[in-house]
């Protein structure tokens, strides 16, 4: 069974049209469409007449706020994820964000994989919340119990081996550099150290546990130091 | 440092002391010369006396030299000489004389004396009459008056320093106050101060112009806040579309192996200019204090999380980390904050820990310490400035220890820095003003 029964819609409310241009091309696939709202008025127009798969909602528009946007969405019952995007890193706007019913916030500048990979989880969430199981040539990931097993044999991973494991499933077919992964594992703080040897270390052990299970190598390096998930 | 009256006290007494020194002569030439005059009129006095006496006595010619001789033997003051013509003209002189006396009755050894000459008639007959007068001698004048002065010098001076005493109380009460109030000024607290009014002129231009150089440094330091805080939103477009951009790149099929590392080293100073760009709109929030919340915090779970949060770096370098609570400090603040200012001083002690060292995090009622080993001490001068640049420094975190210091001051901790037995050691302490 294939997890992707049909293509995905995503909405882009963004008014800089450099980053709108970017995630719709890094989105874009065989799996997801992308539309974008330059502003509050196209956004509001856009929800009238379509349903989404995903919003992403950057707060300051032109013409309005995200937050207006989001209780808009909110009035009547709908079940399109919403990640706000902000250029302020409040806590105060994140709290509030994630309590109207954003269901994840991203803080400019973010990394376009790791959109993806939040796009992907809360996909994953809002529309397969009873099994959320994903699968791939006999690999299958329990989003919720957080297991994986390869056809019979379960793969026991840590926590971390774990979210690189979906952050790579949810970019398929993408390099991601180990600059990204760091930043998606430590944070902000990822520049802080001499070099990124723990992401090495991290996907090395994935990619072993992976192996001694029998999968075929999904996981592949690519120019020595990035990453590439193949399906 | 003197004080501004001690500085006045002393010219004001030197010039009276001076003064005081001049006016010495000049009152000795003064009672010396009314002293003359005065002796010259009774001297001459005397001799009209004497010429009027003699002349009323009708002693005849033969009788009178034996008169005048017995006279001359009487009255030592005074002395008749006969003399042929009468003298041209009275003359006066002044004279020191051995005190035939001395041995006997004591007083000066040496008397001044002024004398007077001039002519009489007795029966007819000229005869020079000189009378000579004691007086006081010059030193002795000089003397009592420099004794007189120098009392008086001496209240003058006693005068001058209580007055600055008194004075310096009242006059300067204004100023002390305007003092501190300025003493208790904070440019980030973004208040005009005010001050009392006065009816002292200097005063009350040093508040006009104290006020004006207040507010314009209040604007100056708001606009460069606000710049700060404009231009660090402004910058995380271009960054993000930079970072963005970047991932995009990295999908070309046509890619090159050196081109990949090139955007991953990219990509690495792009991290860094991203998270300087929040430390810096985190430093502008907490001066325009934009975080208000004070719930309890506990920090015995946050330094937790953060040591969880940091497990692949202290695994990295094989870091021990031992947590002791001895005690949990009951303090208020932003949690949020509060896991910043922990994770700032936890990866410090991580960044230049050495490998396979032991972190030390003590956490007690009163303080929190974090401590990691080290060869030499830090310049704690420089430690908590922005941008400051330690000697090994490598990758200037630049702000991190800023942020912590200014999480501290804004919680009215006190953050501070020691260097002991090769260990560096940042210390919280959460209520400073009791210790």
């Amino acid at each position: 069974m294939i997890s992707y029964i049909r293509m995905m819609k995503i909405l882009i409310v963004e008014d800089e049209i450099h980053l709108a241009d970017s995630m719709v091309r890094y989105l874009s696939n065989e799996s997801y469409r992308c539309e974008v709202a330059y502003n509050y008025a196209e956004a509001i127009d856009k929800i009238s007449y379509h349903t989404y798969d995903c919003i992403l909602l950057d707060i300051m528009l032109p013409d309005g706020s995200g937050m207006q946007l989001l209780q808009e969405l909110k009035k009547e019952p709908r079940d399109e994820g919403i990640i706000i995007i902000s250029a302020k890193d409040a806590l105060d706007d994140r709290i509030e964000g994630l309590h109207i019913g954003a269901d994840d916030y991203l803080t400019k500048p973010f990394h376009l994989p790791e959109l993806a990979a939040r796009i992907f989880s809360i996909i994953r969430r809002k529309q397969f919340q009873n099994t959320n199981i994903v699968h791939q040539d006999g690999l299958h990931i329990d989003l919720l119990a957080k297991t994986v097993r390869y056809n019979d044999t379960p793969i026991t991973l840590t926590k971390k081996e774990f979210d690189l494991l979906l952050f790579f499933f949810g970019n398929k077919h993408k390099v991601i550099s180990k600059n990204t992964l760091a930043e998606h594992l430590s944070g902000d703080f990822a520049d802080m150290l001499d070099n990124y040897d723990f992401v090495y270390a991290h996907v090395k052990n994935l990619k072993k546990k992976l192996a001694e299970a029998g999968t075929p190598s999904f996981l592949k390096t690519i120019y020595g130091s990035g990453y590439k998930w193949e399906a | 440092m003197k004080n501004l009256l001690t500085k006045t006290l002393t010219p004001f007494t030197i010039y009276a002391f001076i003064v005081l020194a001049a006016s010495i002569p000049v009152y000795f030439f003064l009672v010396d010369w009314i002293w003359i005059n005065e002796l010259d009129e009774n001297n001459q006095l005397i001799a009209q006396r004497v010429e009027i006496e003699f002349n009323e006595q009708k002693i005849n010619t033969e009788k009178l030299k034996e008169s005048i001789d017995f006279w001359n033997e009487i009255q030592p003051g005074t002395h008749i000489d006969y003399i042929e013509k009468p003298l041209a003209k009275d003359s006066t002189y002044s004279i020191y004389r051995q005190n035939p006396y001395y041995e006997k009755f004591g007083g000066d050894k040496v008397n001044r004396f002024r004398g007077y000459i001039t002519t009489i008639q007795i029966n007819d007959q000229h005869f020079a009459l000189t009378v000579e007068t004691n007086v006081e001698e010059t030193e002795e004048t000089v003397g009592y008056i420099a004794v007189v002065t120098l009392l008086f010098f001496i209240v003058l001076v006693l005068g001058f320093w209580l007055m600055n005493k008194r004075l310096s109380k009242q006059i300067w009460k204004p100023f002390h106050r305007t003092l501190d109030r300025l003493k208790d000024f904070q440019l980030n607290n973004q208040k005009q101060l005010t001050f009392e009014k006065t009816d002292i002129k200097e005063f009350h231009e040093l508040h006009v112009a104290l006020e004006k150089l207040i507010s314009q440094s209040l604007r100056t330091y708001q606009s460069q806040k606000e710049f700060t805080e404009n231009a660090s939103h402004e910058l995380q477009t271009p960054l993000a579309i930079l970072k963005q951009k970047l991932d995009l790149f990295l999908q070309d099929k046509q890619l090159t192996e050196e081109q990949y590392t090139l955007v991953e080293d990219m990509q690495y100073s792009l991290s860094r200019a991203a998270r300087l760009n929040k430390n810096l709109l985190l430093l502008t929030k907490i001066e325009n204090e934009q975080f208000q919340t004070k719930k309890p915090i506990d920090p015995g779970p946050i330094v937790e999380e953060t040591i969880d949060m940091f497990q692949d770096f202290i695994e990295g370098k094989v870091l021990q980390i031992q947590f002791d609570i001895q005690g949990i400090p009951a303090i208020k603040g932003d949690s949020y904050l509060f896991e910043i200012l922990i994770q700032n001083l936890l990866i410090n002690a991580i960044r230049h820990a050495q490998p396979s060292s032991t972190i030390v995090i003590i956490l007690n009622e009163t303080t929190l310490s974090v401590s990691n080993g080290g060869t030499q001490a830090l310049d704690d001068k420089q430690l908590f400035k922005r941008f400051a640049k330690q000697h090994d420094n490598r990758q200037g975190a630049g702000l991190g220890l800023a942020i912590a210091y200014e999480i501290c001051q804004y919680n009215h901790w006190q953050l501070s820095y020691t260097y002991s037995q090769k260990r560096h050691q940042f210390t919280i302490t959460f209520f400073p003003q009791i210790i």
